[in-house]
């Protein structure tokens, strides 16, 4: 895939002048950025310096907001490493799932799209207020879960009463809903070219060698793009924890979105949520970057210019 | 091709099927229900169209913003008094906002602070105590601003948390609330207790341990950590300190810490001898959920501490038994006895509202018309005021269970909480405690120490 | 023997399939079913079915609270969702196609910034957001929803809109544009039937997504005359009321099963669309 108009000289300079209309096409973009989104964004970077009780004037305070997060607070370090926790499992669970049963679909069998398709209704949910019921329903010490636990002799175990298990219930909610990273793995397996694997089979290569040399590889951008929107999305996470457990028991599923919440909505202290929310803000941007970082040595992009 | 056919005929299917449930539901709406929002909407459209339609001859219509919480009933006898307020002056149209107590106090912050908050407000006493302030000038001043308290008892509504601010009637109490113990008589009787006569909190402790024995699938105490906190610890705290955890006036903790170890001590005892259920149990029914926990539908508590407002919702959870008003417990060495009755909520007038004069007739409609009080019956508690009261009996809205309870809760004079400790932060403080303790992941010495210093950097920050 | 070898691998897998299948969907089905149930039936018991089949639960819960039924709360949330989507889509498209064909001044900064505010957390910037909505005298209305979804406040569908034309070999618009073709004129006739799978799937992204928000709508809706069935589900269960939890399941599955219609009627163009992307180079 060569790029020839990049090449002439006469092509060069129409093309700047083309380019220039690029203006227009960002124009909604660029006034939603600065209104909707800049100056929102360096309000709550200000209150996050200010006393700012909701019902007066934000006033300046310096370090306070965070002095008081990282040193008095009794829950942020524990809300902090709960949002980690929950990273941490639902991110690759959910990934490793979509990738497992991807590769599992993708052959050549009857009624796959049937199948591809059922798998996929549990993601069409998301962080609906019907299934969050739904699930608190069926995990509660009397409910189905727990009935069927019983039948084998199992519990009965208090998912949402726990500490040990309330945060690990949710996640369970926020995997079973793998769907969508399922369909755009699946899609891009289905796009690695078969001569690919034409040639390693002529080498000579097993199934899980072309899978580490041939799929995986293909498949990277897909990954990388699903690993860093889905960490953007769980380090934010709220509706599951705030429905569900309103983050109990023990603060077991007090997330930092909660945190947040709480502090602002709750006790009206909205410089303090704002620094919670440059905390959040700060570890999604170093998790993102070191992932741009590195994506040049493991993500492989077909065609990029 | 098949896969094609077979999903445009499921959806074909199922859009049918949607259609005619929408007409048949709305239908049965209409047929059941004559004064259905769509008709009444409609209605309402007509009668401002033709005013607007013959000219200026009649007062402006004006529209007024109404918002509260609360569930189903509350909401149908709302809009119903609504629409009688609308009938009575065709010109004024109130429009209801209305919504899950979940996320109300924040919604109203939001609201105030951006000045778009409706003109009259159901607001929660405890949250009230944040919001008023001269500073901020919130609300408006009813007494001077002429509403007729006249069939309001004065020291009642003179009281802080009844709506009262430094002299201003910044809002009006919209029933009488207080703590409720709701005993299954029957199951209390089979077991051998009384709840009629008086007793102390080691009474309880010996009750508890006496149900288990009768029954190990029951307990005494149907609770969860929040009621845990905020009835029976802060009622015990009061008795024995004889004053608020923080004074009002002086900002001062009164309890000490000495004083906390002995409160939560006797929250342990609750625990350790299994008085109340496990704490890991209690914790799918947390906040107003307890009349959800599915041993409660079943009968298996003896009895409940609740709110007066929410004590019918207890006993409808499980109708088949037999409830009645239990008394409440008083510690031999109490200096107060800690119970009191307030108010659920009050309704204010917001003082940036354009049309001061249609809200305060709205709101004397709501309070002190006979056919309002009627409608209204005890959707909000027993209702503030005697005669509503009367008419709530008389109409059989209110029901001898009821009566009784506002009455015991009436009979108990001790100490109202003070506003930073009953702030929802102040609060969070001792349930977060009392949580730990059931988990045993902290000590009554422990937690005495930490309640008192989290009280003292509330106290700094909330001044 | 190779042929009943295959067989039986075949059947082997349609095997794990049906379980996993059955794991995953359960719980809807659980949830139709429990529709019909007691609170009794439905606490303490494994059976799926349920002992009788009437439609109470579900008229019950279509009548609402008070007085506004289903129906109203349904023609909100439609009103509501419809726009967005349309909206998302619209700003979406023009805002990819100025990214990914075009090499102007400042683009890589601008591109950053782009990314960035994928990671911009939606907390940071609701209230300031809110208390600028009702300076506007937006609040109570749908403006909130439409307003960032005309001025491309998703970026989520630009960047995937992006990647996807990237996808698109440049030669197709660039010789289009050699032969005369304005630059929307080439995005119109020649890109935007290529995009139509990305299209697609966005706009059923963006409909699930609104719909299924709980958060915002809770913010910036109050009158319950223009609730949204997410708003209105809660408010079915509010702590003050006797919980029924049949009649809960059961306009719960009211709830979600527009989601399911939709996703059945097209997910030919979804799930396929995704699969015969133009990414062919």
């Amino acid at each position: 895939m060569k790029k020839t108009v990049h090449s002439g000289v006469a092509a060069c300079k129409k093309y700047s002048r083309r380019d220039n209309q690029a203006y227009i096409y960002l124009l909604p973009w660029l006034a939603g950025f600065l209104f909707l989104q800049l100056y929102p964004f360096c309000s709550s970077l200000y209150y996050s310096f200010a006393d700012y009780q909701i019902t007066a004037k934000p006033v300046w305070c310096g370090f306070n907001n965070y002095r008081n997060l990282f040193t008095k607070d009794t829950e942020f370090w524990n809300s902090l490493w709960v949002t980690i926790k929950f990273t941490l499992y639902t991110v690759p669970g959910k990934l490793a799932l979509a990738l497992g049963i991807a590769v599992f679909l993708n052959r050549d069998l009857k009624g796959i799209n049937l199948i591809r398709t059922l798998y996929y209704i549990p993601s069409l949910f998301g962080g609906s207020v019907a299934v969050a019921i739904l699930w608190k329903l069926l995990f509660m010490d009397r409910g189905v879960v727990n009935a069927f636990l019983n039948t084998i002799h199992i519990g009965p175990i208090q998912f949402w009463g726990d500490p040990g298990y309330a945060l690990k219930t949710i996640c369970a909610l926020e995997i079973w809903q793998f769907g969508s990273s399922m369909v755009m793995l699946l899609a891009a397996l289905k796009n690695v070219p078969r001569d690919l694997y034409e040639a390693a089979e002529i080498d000579g290569a097993g199934r899980i060698r072309k899978f580490v040399n041939i799929t995986f590889p293909q498949i990277t951008p897909i990954i990388f793009f699903n690993l860093i929107m889905q960490t953007i999305q769980a380090m934010q996470n709220f509706t599951s924890a705030f429905v569900i457990t309103n983050g109990g028991p023990m603060k077991s599923t007090y997330v930092l979105g909660m945190k947040l919440y709480k502090e602002g909505f709750t006790y009206f202290r909205m410089g303090s949520a704002s620094a919670i929310s440059w905390v959040i803000f700060t570890i999604i941007i170093v998790f993102t970057l070191t992932l741009f970082k590195s994506s040049s040595a493991w993500v492989f992009y077909g065609d990029e210019d | 091709m098949k896969r094609q056919w077979a999903a445009i005929i499921l959806t074909a299917a199922l859009a049918l099927a949607g259609c005619s449930g929408n007409e048949a539901g709305s239908d049965t709406a209409t047929a059941t229900d004559p004064s259905s929002a769509d008709t009444s909407a409609a209605a309402k459209e007509e009668t401002t169209t033709a005013r607007e339609a013959s000219g200026t001859e009649e007062r402006e219509p004006v529209t007024l913003r109404f918002s509260w919480w609360g569930g189903d009933e509350r909401l149908a006898a709302t809009l119903k008094v609504i629409e009688q307020f609308q009938e009575k002056y065709p010109h004024i149209t109130v429009e209801a906002e209305y919504g899950s107590s979940d996320g109300y106090n924040d919604k109203l912050a939001t609201q105030l602070a951006a000045g778009t908050e409706p003109d009259i407000i159901q607001i929660e006493p405890g949250n009230m105590a944040l919001l008023a302030s001269d500073e901020t000038n919130y609300f408006l001043d009813l007494k001077e601003a002429g509403f007729d308290f006249s069939l309001f008892e004065e020291d009642y509504i003179s009281q802080r948390i009844n709506g009262c601010y430094g002299g201003k009637q910044l809002g009006i109490p919209t029933g009488v609330a207080g703590i409720a113990l709701v005993v299954n008589q029957d199951l209390a009787e089979a077991v051998g207790i009384d709840f009629t006569q008086e007793y102390t909190w080691d009474d309880l402790i010996e009750w508890g341990k006496k149900v288990r024995e009768y029954d190990d699938s029951m307990y005494l105490l149907c609770s969860n950590k929040d009621y845990l906190a905020n009835i029976v610890a802060r009622t015990y705290a009061k008795q024995i300190s004889g004053s608020q955890a923080i004074g009002d006036d002086d900002k001062i903790q009164k309890m000490t810490q000495e004083d906390w170890k002995t409160v939560y001590e006797y929250v342990q005892q609750l625990y350790d001898n299994e008085v109340v259920a496990p704490a890991a149990y209690m914790a799918a029914y947390g906040g107003d959920n307890m009349q959800a926990d599915p041993n409660w539908i079943e009968g298996k508590y003896v009895c409940c501490f609740t709110w007066v407002s929410l004590s019918e919702i207890m006993t409808a959870a499980n109708p088949s038994a037999n409830y009645i008003a239990g008394n409440f417990p008083v510690a031999q060495s109490a200096k107060s006895v800690g119970f009191f009755a307030n108010t659920p909520q009050v309704i204010s007038i917001s003082s940036r509202s354009e049309h001061p004069q249609e809200a305060l007739l709205f709101l004397d409609y709501f309070f002190n018309d006979e056919e309002a009080m009627e409608t209204l019956g005890t959707v909000r508690s027993a209702p503030p005021t005697k005669k509503a009261r009367e008419i709530c009996a008389k109409t059989g809205s209110m029901s001898p269970l009821l009566a009784d309870i506002v009455n015991v809760a009436a009979s108990y004079t001790g100490i109202v909480d003070d506003t930073i400790s009953y702030s929802q932060e102040g609060r969070q403080i001792m349930i977060d405690q009392i949580e730990a303790l059931g988990f045993s992941s902290t000590t009554p010495q422990q937690a005495a120490e930490d309640t008192y210093s989290l009280y003292n950097n509330l106290i700094e920050v909330m001044k | 023997m190779k042929k009943k070898k295959r067989l039986k691998k075949v059947f082997l897998s349609y095997v794990v399939i049906a379980i996993i299948g059955i794991v995953l969907l359960y719980p809807i089905i659980w949830m139709f079913f429990a529709s019909f149930k007691t609170n009794d039936e439905i606490f303490g018991s494994t059976r799926l079915l349920a002992d009788s089949y009437s439609l109470d639960s579900f008229i019950q819960g279509w009548r609402g609270s008070g007085n506004i039924t289903y129906k109203s709360y349904f023609l909100n949330t439609f009103k509501l969702v419809l726009p967005v989507t349309g909206f998302t889509l619209l700003s979406s498209i023009l805002v990819a196609y100025g990214f990914a064909r075009f090499e102007f001044r400042g683009k890589k900064v601008l591109f950053a910034v782009l990314i960035a505010t994928l990671m911009l957390p939606n907390s940071v910037i609701i209230v300031p957001r809110y208390a600028m909505f009702a300076k506007l005298g937006w609040v109570d209305t749908y403006l909130p929803f439409f307003v960032p979804a005309l001025l491309a406040c998703y970026p989520f569908f630009i960047y995937m809109l992006i990647q996807f034309l990237r996808g698109i070999p440049r030669e197709l618009d660039e010789s289009a544009y050699m032969d005369g073709c304005g630059t929307f004129q080439t995005l119109i006739k020649i890109l935007l039937p290529l995009m139509k799978p990305a299209l697609f799937s966005a706009a059923l992204f963006q409909f699930m997504w609104t719909y299924n928000d709980y958060f915002n709508q809770l913010v910036f809706i109050n009158s319950g005359k223009k609730f949204t069935i997410s708003l209105a589900l809660r408010l079915s269960l509010d702590a003050e009321s006797v919980v029924n939890w049949g009649k809960i399941m059961a306009i719960s599955f009211i709830a979600v099963a527009p989601l399911v219609v939709l996703f059945f009627a097209a997910q030919k163009y979804f799930v396929e669309g995704i699969a015969t992307s133009g990414l062919k180079g």
